[in-house]
This record gives C-alpha cells, structure tokens and sequence, in this order.
C-alpha cells in the first residue's frame, strides 16, 4: 500500500504554500491545487489520504466540492478550513462528514492532529473496504440457486424447510450447503452467520458497483 | 296849485302804492329807509375801523324790516388834524347829508365824538350819537342824546398773563408813539397802568423814539424782558406808519416776547393779549343803533359796562418763546396753531403705522419661519448624516465575514509558515534556502493583512465631513476591495473599469465610498440566485470634461427595477427586498446630493440595473 497523499484546496496561494510547506516539514505528502475544478481535474483519488479544503472558494465552494465527491462514491475524508466559521456551513459540512472544521489561522497542534485523524480514518475505511472486496467477491462467486440457500440458512432455516421452499430434494440443499460454505471459506455455520451479519454491513454502496 | 287837490293826488298814489304793496308784497324802501352816519377818528384801512365796520353792518342788517343804508366818513387822525379843518367839515357835512339826514350817529373814537361834541348845534342838533372805542378814560362828560359804551383796553390783564407765562421776566417794556391824540392818549394810558407793576418788575419806556432806533433797542432785549406795545401812528421823528406795520416790524426785530390788548395785531408777531375784538363793538354799537333807530329814549338806555374781553394768542409765538401750552388759561383761543402731523393726518398716520407694524410682524414671522425651517433643515440634515453614520456601520457588520476571511488568510499563513519553519529547524537539517522564502512569504502577508486592516479602518472608524479632493478611480477600486470577499462569498464577480488618468472629484471620500458599496452590495442582492453568467456587477468610472462632470455607474445584471419604481427607490422607506428599511438610496441621494451631485436609476434594454453617481470634476 502506497503512501498517503493531502490534497490542500484553496485559492490563497500564499496560505496554500505556507500549509503544504507544514505538511512538508511533518513529514506529509501533499498537493495544493487553487479551486475545485483543479482539484477534480488532477487529483488522482486511488492513493490513500484526504482532503484540506477551503470554505470560501470562487466558484463552486468546498461544501459542494464535498458533496460532489460523496455522490461521486469518493470516500476521501474532508477536513475544513475557513477565515470565518458561520455556524450553519459548518453544521452543513459536519453533517456531510466532514473530518473536522478548522478556523484560519490554525495551529499546527490543530491542523496535524486532523489530518493524522482524517488519514487513520482513511485507512481504516480502506482496510474494512478492501476485506468487503474480499467479501463480495467470496460471495459473487456463488451460484443463484446457492444464494438462495444461503440467504435461508442466515434467516435459521432448516434444511427441510429449505428444501419444501426452493422444491429440491433435502439431499441437494445439503450438497449446496457444503459448496456455499466451501465458497465462503466459512468452516462452520457460525462462521457462516458472522460473514453474513458483515455482508450486510457493506451491503450499502458496493464498489463498482 | 291847491294843495287839497294836491292832497287828493297823493291820497290816490299812496292807496295805489298800498294796493301794489299788499298784492305784491313789495315793500317801498324810500318809505322806509333809515339813515346812519359813522364817523370814523382813523384811517379806513386801519384794522379796528374794517372790524368795527364789519360787527356794524352786520348788526344793523339783521335788525328790522326797516331798510338801513350806513354811510361812512373817515377823519384818518392823526395823519390830519381835524381842529384845522373843523368848520369846512361841519359844511361838507351838512352839505353832503342834507338830503339823507342821518337818524342815528356813531362816532368811532375820541376824535369823531369831540367833533360832533363841539359841533352838534351847526350840524345835526337833536341826531342821537354813539359812541364806541373810547376807553373810559377819554370820554367826555356826555350832554343828553349821547350814549355808548367805554372801550377798556386790559392793559393790566394781559401784563399779568404776560408775567405769568414769562416767569423769567424780571423788565416790562412799553413802546408807545409820538402821535398828537391816539399814540399820546396811549402813552398816557400805559403810564397809569405801569405804576401797579413797578414794585415787582423794573418798567421801562420807549417812548417816541426813532422807527429805527426803536428796533436797534429791541434787539437788544432777551428773554428776561417782555414787551408791551399796541404799535403807534407816528415815530419819534414824525413818521407817519400805522399800529399794525409797526408792530410787525418790532416783532421781527425784538429779543423779547411782544404782548398787545388788541387782537388786530394778533398774527404779525405778537405773543397775544386780553382785547375787545372790534367785531364785537361794532356789534354792540350795532344793537344800541337799532334800539334808537326802534325809537328808544337816549337818556332811559341802560348800557351795558363793559365788553367781556377775550384772550387770543398766537400759537406760533407760544412755540417760539417756549411757553407750555399747559400754562395758557383753559378759556384763551389760540390763533394759527399748525396741525401736527397727527392732527392733520391721523387717520393717515395711523394707517401708515399699523401697516408698518403688520409689516414688521409679518417680516419678523417670516424670519421666524425661515430661521425655523432652516433650523429643522438642519436637524433632518444632521439626523440623516447621522443615519448614514449608522448604516455605515451596519454595511461593516454585513462585511464581518468577509474581512474577517480576508484577515485571516494572510494571518493563517503567517502561522503556518512560522510553523513549518519551527519543524524545519527542529529537524536539524539545514534548510537555510527554504527558511529565507518562508520569511518574505511571512513579511508579505504580514503587510498584506495590515494593509486590509488600513483599508477597513477607513470604512469603519474614519472621519466624515473632510472635504477634500481624491482620485474617483481609487475610491471605486477600495469599496471593491473592501466588497470583493463579500461579494466573492455570495458567488457575485465584482468588475472595476476604472478610467485612464486620474479623475478627481471634491469631497467626504468616505461618504461616496459608503454609497458606492451600498449600491455595490445592492447589485450583490439583485443577482442573488441567479445562474452563475448574471452573478457580475460592473462598477465603471467615466471622466467628463475638466470642470465638468464625471460619472460613476454600477451595473448589474439582476432582475431590474420596475419602470414605475425607478424614481420611488430612492425614496425613504421604499425597499424591494424582503430585508432592509428602504434607507440605504435615500441616504445615498443625500449624501450625493450633498456633494453638489446626482444620483439616478436607469433600465437598460438588456436587462439588469444601472445606478449612475454623477459628480463635480475638478
């Protein structure tokens, strides 16, 4: 995995310098860019990391820059920074899931702390996203008829009842059992029960998908 | 002839003349006719003799039904002494009158009694006489047919009054003349008279002195001295004048007041006095006559003793010798008095003094008014600045934000740079290059945040009413400056077009910067929502002539203003938006306005608004 990139979006190139020149010397990667059309033209969003943005942006502003990126299905974390926090634009970026909402100037303490917290997040998003890949591919890779099963084996059927339901003989519900399971690499039903509780989990908004 | 047939014929006429009479009412007057002689001692121009002659006739007119003819014969004493010329007068007389035998005769002063006295045998013997204008003195003892009254002259009276209007007056002067008769009697006269006074005040005497000395002499008089006179006939050379040009003459050469007991010489110069008016005796002579003529008995006839006297003064020489008219007797009747203005012309007066007052009132109202309504113009001028004062600062409360970003922009970028170079030197490497570009970078927004901090101190605490000249172009590029972060967190791209060269104007800087960003935040709610194309406000700076006028427009590319409304926007309380007083135009007109300057809206045909400043090149 490689390692994280901080997009710094805002149209004061002075305080876009002295910012990255900070991440810089904290040992940061970063990128500034000067608005939001920058920003969505050349960011590449496949590395980890996340986003500084600007409030007050000529053009479209950072609130509908993060709203962009949600209904793009981007899952960078975004921490604010504004000259003058108005209550309802940060109540508007928080509920967005904004990262955190920072007032220029910001102290270092300040700013490192959210971009430290902005990037755990990001890993940790990262890491449940790539084991929900793992998942979704386990679990593509089942038949239509095995999905079925096991849809009822998670719902605490038994395999009679099964068998009545799909109209197939208890015998073939068993041999599909064993593949699904095999599929899954579940070992025992339980585990069978945990992979589908974690399924359902992230069964909102597949990637790809 | 036969005298019956004689009586017969006259019988018949007479009764024919009756008959004529009662049919006709025609009166006969040779049947009825009276006659009266007057023989005057004077002259007939004199004074006394045209006044006497006057109360005479007029008296005797209204007397009867009978018809009185007066005839008159003038002696003119003493330019003739009558004593030379006595017998041929008797002759003339008797000569003259045989025809009209006078029924009654007047002798009018001393001279025509003596005569008819001396000569009553040989001329009318039996006529009766009057007499008159003879002081009590002169008059002789009188034999029967005779009567009349004694013509007092108040000397004593009008000494008196004289004494008491000059209470200064310490000598009495008595002029009197040279004349055998009249001017002699007087003098004799006076002479009496003067012995009651001589205790209280000196007396003196000019008596027959030259015409010209006289006057020198009088002169010489003040105000500590009266003068008493009655003018005299002839000077002390022999010159014949008479009483009234004599006095008249005195009267314009003394230094003292004049008083006379003759109302004649009333009007020439004289003070006044107690006198008989001749009028008056010609009157009273006039009565006696027509008693006698009625057939009254001469011996029987109860005269009365005297004329009431009366006091005439001059009004004129009350003024002239200071006399309080407060001092003058209640019954005195004075003479000449010129009206005063006020006399004269009260209702005239009155008039023009209550139009003077109703235009001094109505002038004074009007300074009133005007002083009054300059006063509240000032009031509502001072309120509106006031007003204006307070919007200003409204206008840098709805810029908070947007100064607050565009402080701390450099602010944040201060710290961080001064962080980024703190972790640069805690990692021990020499970052010398990097370190020097962080302090420029710090140096510049350092100046840059003081310079936005200079640029709102202006808006927010600078001093209004500095009249002073500065560039149009500046002004327009700071309230873009101090709007643009505003503006920019509205969406609103705000364009200056700024002219080429400098464009001065004269005035309060700061006053046409507030209406320039009202207008500018105006436009920014004009365009509000719209799509991104119509979110630009043009501020544009278009010079005119130097001494001529210069124009600064804001347009926008809003919904615009109702034809209707283009005019009512800058009226008080007239607003448009959902928000706002409706004060802001109406501050801007006055602030405009108070610069000598337009300000007004415009619909252009491409939409939007434009709001054009116009104001004083110099």
């Amino acid at each position: 995995m490689s390692t994280p990139l901080i997009h710094v979006v805002d149209d004061d190139d002075s305080l876009r310098t002295a910012i990255l020149r900070l991440l810089s010397a904290a040992g940061h990667e970063a990128r500034g860019y000067a608005s939001t059309g920058d920003f969505l033209l050349h960011a590449s969003l496949d590395r980890p990391g996340c986003l500084l943005l600007d409030l007050n942006l000529p053009g479209p502003s950072g609130l509908e820059l993060q709203e962009e990126l949600l209904r793009r299905g981007v899952p960078v974390p975004v921490v604010f920074l504004t000259g003058h926090a108005a209550v309802p634009d940060s109540v508007r970026a928080m509920k967005s899931g904004a990262e955190d909402f920072l007032t220029k100037p910001v102290e270092r303490h300040t700013l490192l702390g959210a971009i430290d917290r902005a990037l755990a997040r990001d890993a940790a998003q990262r890491q449940s996203r790539a084991e929900a890949d793992r998942l979704w591919a386990r679990f593509a890779r089942l038949t239509p008829r095995e999905r079925e099963v096991f849809e009822r084996i998670v719902a605490g059927r038994l395999n009679k009842q099964i068998a009545d339901e799909l109209g197939i003989a208890e015998r073939t519900v068993k041999l599909q059992r064993a593949q699904l399971m095999d599929k899954l690499g579940a070992g025992s039903p339980a585990e069978l029960g945990v992979f589908a509780e974690r399924l359902k989990q992230l069964r909102t908004p597949a990637p790809g998908a | 002839m036969h005298p019956p047939r004689r009586f017969g014929q006259a019988f018949v006429h007479r009764l024919i003349l009756l008959w004529l009479v009662v049919a006709s009412g025609w009166v006969p007057a040779a049947s009825l006719e009276r006659n009266v002689l007057v023989l005057y001692s004077y002259g007939r121009l004199l004074p006394a003799a045209i006044e006497t002659d006057r109360g005479l006739r007029e008296t005797l007119r209204g007397a009867s039904g009978e018809q009185v003819r007066v005839y008159d014969e003038y002696f003119d004493a003493p330019r003739f002494g009558l004593e030379s010329y006595a017998d041929t007068t008797v002759d003339f007389l008797r000569s003259k009158y045989e025809a009209r035998r006078p029924d009654v005769i007047v002798a009018a002063g001393p001279q025509a009694l003596r005569f008819l006295l001396e000569n009553r045998a040989r001329l009318f013997p039996g006529v009766p006489i009057v007499h008159e204008g003879i002081q009590a003195a002169s008059i002789p003892p009188l034999p029967p047919g005779v009567v009349g009254v004694a013509h007092d002259i108040e000397v004593r009276r009008t000494l008196e009054l004289a004494l008491r209007l000059h209470p200064r007056a310490r000598r009495i002067v008595f002029v009197t003349g040279k004349a055998e008769g009249p001017d002699l009697e007087w003098d004799t006269l006076v002479r009496g008279e003067a012995r009651a006074f001589a205790g209280r005040v000196s007396v003196e005497f000019l008596s027959g002195l030259p015409h010209n000395v006289l006057l020198r002499r009088l002169a010489e008089l003040d105000g500590s001295s009266i003068v008493f006179t009655r003018g005299y006939f002839l000077d002390g050379e022999g010159r014949g004048t008479s009483p009234l040009d004599s006095v008249r003459d005195m009267a314009v050469a003394s230094g003292a007041p004049i008083y006379s007991p003759f109302d004649t010489t009333l009007g020439v110069g004289v003070v006044g006095g107690f006198s008989r008016t001749f009028v008056d005796v010609g009157r009273q002579t006039g009565r006696i006559v027509n008693a006698l003529l009625g057939g009254a008995d001469p011996s029987s006839m109860k005269m009365p003793e005297r004329e009431p006297a009366t006091l005439d003064l001059d009004w004129r020489q009350l003024r002239r010798w200071g006399i309080d008219e407060r001092d003058v007797p209640a019954d005195a009747e004075v003479h000449f008095r010129k009206p005063s203005i006020w006399e004269a012309y009260r209702g005239q007066v009155i008039a023009g003094v209550v139009i003077l007052l109703l235009q001094a009132a109505l002038i004074l109202w009007l300074f009133a008014e005007r002083f009054r309504r300059r006063r509240a113009e000032r009031a509502v001028e001072r309120q509106r600045f006031q007003l204006a004062h307070a919007l200003r600062l409204a206008v840098a409360g709805e810029l908070t934000a947007a100064i607050a970003h565009e402080i701390n922009q450099p602010l944040g970028a201060i710290l961080s740079n001064a962080d980024a170079a703190e972790l640069m030197l805690d990692s021990g490497a020499d970052r010398r290059v990097e370190l020097r570009e962080i302090l420029a970078d710090i140096r510049r927004d350092d100046l840059r945040a003081s310079e936005v901090i200079q640029r709102l101190r202006t808006l927010l605490t600078g001093r209004e009413g500095e009249q002073r000249p500065f560039d149009v172009n500046e002004l327009v590029l700071d309230a873009v400056a101090i709007v643009r972060s505003e503006a920019a967190r509205r969406g609103v791209t705000l364009e200056a077009r700024t002219a080429a060269g400098s464009v001065s104007t004269v005035g309060d800087r700061i006053q046409l910067q507030q209406v320039l960003i009202n207008l500018i935040l105006n436009a920014s709610d004009a365009v509000a929502g719209l799509p991104d194309a119509q979110r630009l406000i043009v501020v544009t700076v278009t010079p005119g002539a130097p001494g001529g006028t210069l124009t600064v427009t804001v347009r926008d590319r809003g919904r615009g203003i109702a034809e209707g409304n283009l005019s009512r926007v800058f009226e008080s309380f007239f607003t448009t938006k959902g928000e706002g007083m409706g004060l802001g135009l109406s501050i801007a007109r006055t602030l405009v306005e108070a610069h000598g300057g337009r300000i007004w809206a415009e619909s252009p045909p491409d939409g939007g608004a434009l709001f054009c400043i116009e104001l004083r090149q110099v």
